[in-house]
């Protein structure tokens, strides 16, 4: 496994250094005394395993087609931020936009995320233990989101056909939404889901509500403004 | 874009560490800020005498500007000590009067003479520049005590001078003082109201009128957490901010979280700020940070 440290370097300078070793045909490393550093491990485009070794910054794993990486500390603002493959673990909370405008892959949170998680999401899956925040799911337009904890206010608002599963609260969904009856399908693929990604505990996946959107702002019809109206 | 942190030690025992702490963690976010730099730090209770921090004005002559002021202090109660670095007088007074009284004064013995801070505990020095040029000019890095808030600034609507620069302490209130990140859009119609009420505005800087609002709370008899709560409601737009009294630090959220604040909290410290790297660099060991909710207001007492 190859080691690299932050200490003394720029986000910059990490990221040559993670890209040089990817190059030379490293498919392990791990990173240390990250100390919340910004935009680390950003654009990595090819299967490796990269670990975080403390908590990053904002920006993570952004824009990443392939790698397994991982987190151990939290991670700031806009975490994989349009991801197309890969997965992303983290032990410990994200902040704001979590997985904005993902791909594909896959993101777990051994924690809660903060507000707009999944926020314009057009595929994969953010599975989240704990809680989720403010408006996430808001604008999902694919893929899913599994909140094993409490959701924040508006959630899931005026979403397209992301498909979110709720095994807590979700005392104040956003506009257009609805609560759906978990079909067979769901509970299967719920189930995998959940016995793939996390160890041991996780909730029964019959107590999940699944959220998907009410699709009644999905057309606009200006003969029909009252539909808005009432949605809104 | 500006970095605010704040820093509360659980045993509040004064601790030497202060200055240095906030500094640290207010390097890490210099570059969120480049126009300013400041601190509210809260230090030693010296037997009940206020300790005011006055900026001296532009007019290129602080030494006499600095003998105006401390003959008009005079008048008013025993001055126990007085020192003068840069634009800046640091001046200690056994006095028991109306505060307002005492600033107005001061503030009429020469031109362009602002109080930048009041209270038994509360020192706040600020200027333009770095954090790094703060602690040069003012040792910030030596200054002890229980608790304190920073900010960096980068000013995108108002002047860049120390007059604007936060934090902001309360005109009117010893020891309460603010930092703030964010845009407060309903800046100019409370701005109309209290000036009908004749409230007086030092700047044209929106963080400004959290300073006043929570004065006015805090004067109704309402607790700092109660005035935290009520702000959510009633001040409009994008806000991070951080309030700070002798025996409390909080802080309060906007409803849609667009401004970042993180925090964590262990055994022995609180701290708070709009990047978990500014923590890190502060704090070493593992603990866990987590962003507030929106909305969300916490504050810790002595």
């Amino acid at each position: 496994m190859a080691q690299v440290t932050c200490e003394g370097k720029t986000s910059r300078e990490i990221n040559s250094e993670i890209k040089r070793l990817l190059g030379d045909g490293e498919t392990d490393i791990e990173v240390s005394a990250t100390g919340g550093r910004h935009n680390l491990g950003v654009a990595i485009l090819q299967e490796a395993r990269i670990s975080f070794k403390g908590s990053v910054g904002y920006y993570c794993a952004g824009m990443i087609d392939g790698p397994t990486i991982e987190i151990n500390g939290s991670a700031g603002w806009g975490l994989a931020e349009s991801m197309m493959s890969g997965k992303v673990i983290v032990n410990g909370n994200t902040g704001n936009g979590t997985g904005a405008a993902l791909r594909g892959g896959t993101i777990v949170i051994h924690g809660d995320a903060a507000a707009r998680a999944g926020v314009s999401m057009k595929g994969g899956l953010i599975l989240i233990t704990g809680d989720a925040g403010y408006m996430s799911g808001f604008m999902g337009q694919k893929g899913t989101i599994i909140v094993c904890g409490d959701t924040g206010e508006g959630f899931a608002d005026s979403m397209y056909a992301t498909v979110c599963y709720v095994a807590g609260k979700t005392d104040d969904l956003g506009n257009d939404t609805v609560i759906e009856d978990l079909t067979e399908e769901d509970t299967k693929s719920l189930t995998e889901a959940l016995v793939q990604h996390l160890d041991g505990e996780y909730p029964d996946a019959g107590s999940f509500k699944k959220v998907v959107a009410g699709r009644k702002l999905w057309n606009f019809d200006k003969k029909d403004w009252k539909t808005w109206k009432e949605a809104l | 874009m500006c970095g605010i942190v704040g820093y509360w030690d659980k045993t509040q025992s004064k601790s030497a560490e202060l200055g240095q702490t906030i500094l640290n963690m207010l390097h890490a976010l210099a570059c969120r800020g480049p126009d300013s730099a400041g601190v509210a730090l809260y230090g030693e209770n010296r037997n009940g005498d206020l300790v005011l921090r006055i900026s001296l004005g532009e007019n290129g002559k602080p030494r006499e500007q600095a003998e105006k002021v401390v003959a008009a202090s005079a008048k008013l109660g025993e001055v126990k000590d007085s020192s003068q670095v840069s634009e800046y007088l640091r001046c200690v007074l056994d006095y028991a009067g109306d505060p307002r009284e005492l600033e107005q004064r001061i503030e009429m013995s020469g031109d362009g003479v602002e109080v930048v801070s009041m209270g038994r505990n509360l020192e706040i020095v600020k200027q333009v520049g770095s954090p790094e040029n703060l602690d040069r000019t003012y040792s910030v890095s030596k200054i002890a005590g229980t608790h304190g808030i920073g900010h960096t600034r980068m000013s995108t609507e108002s002047a860049v001078d120390l007059s604007h620069s936060q934090p902001f302490w309360a005109h009117g209130c010893p020891d309460l003082a603010i930092v703030h990140n964010g845009h407060i859009t309903n800046y100019h119609q409370m701005r109309r109201q209290y000036e009908q009420h004749g409230v007086h505005f030092y700047t044209e800087n929106d963080s400004e009128i959290i300073s006043i609002y929570l004065s006015e709370r805090l004067a109704e008899g309402k607790t700092l957490d109660e005035a935290l709560e009520q702000s959510i409601d009633e001040l409009d737009g994008s806000f991070s901010y951080l309030a700070s009294t002798r025996d409390a630090v909080g802080f309060a959220r906007d409803r849609f979280a667009m401004k970042p604040l993180l925090y964590s909290e262990t055994d022995d410290f609180v701290a708070v700020a709009t990047e978990e790297i500014a923590i890190r660099a502060a704090f070493r060991g593992s603990f866990e940070v987590r962003e507030a909710h929106a909305k969300e207001v916490s504050v810790w007492h002595k």
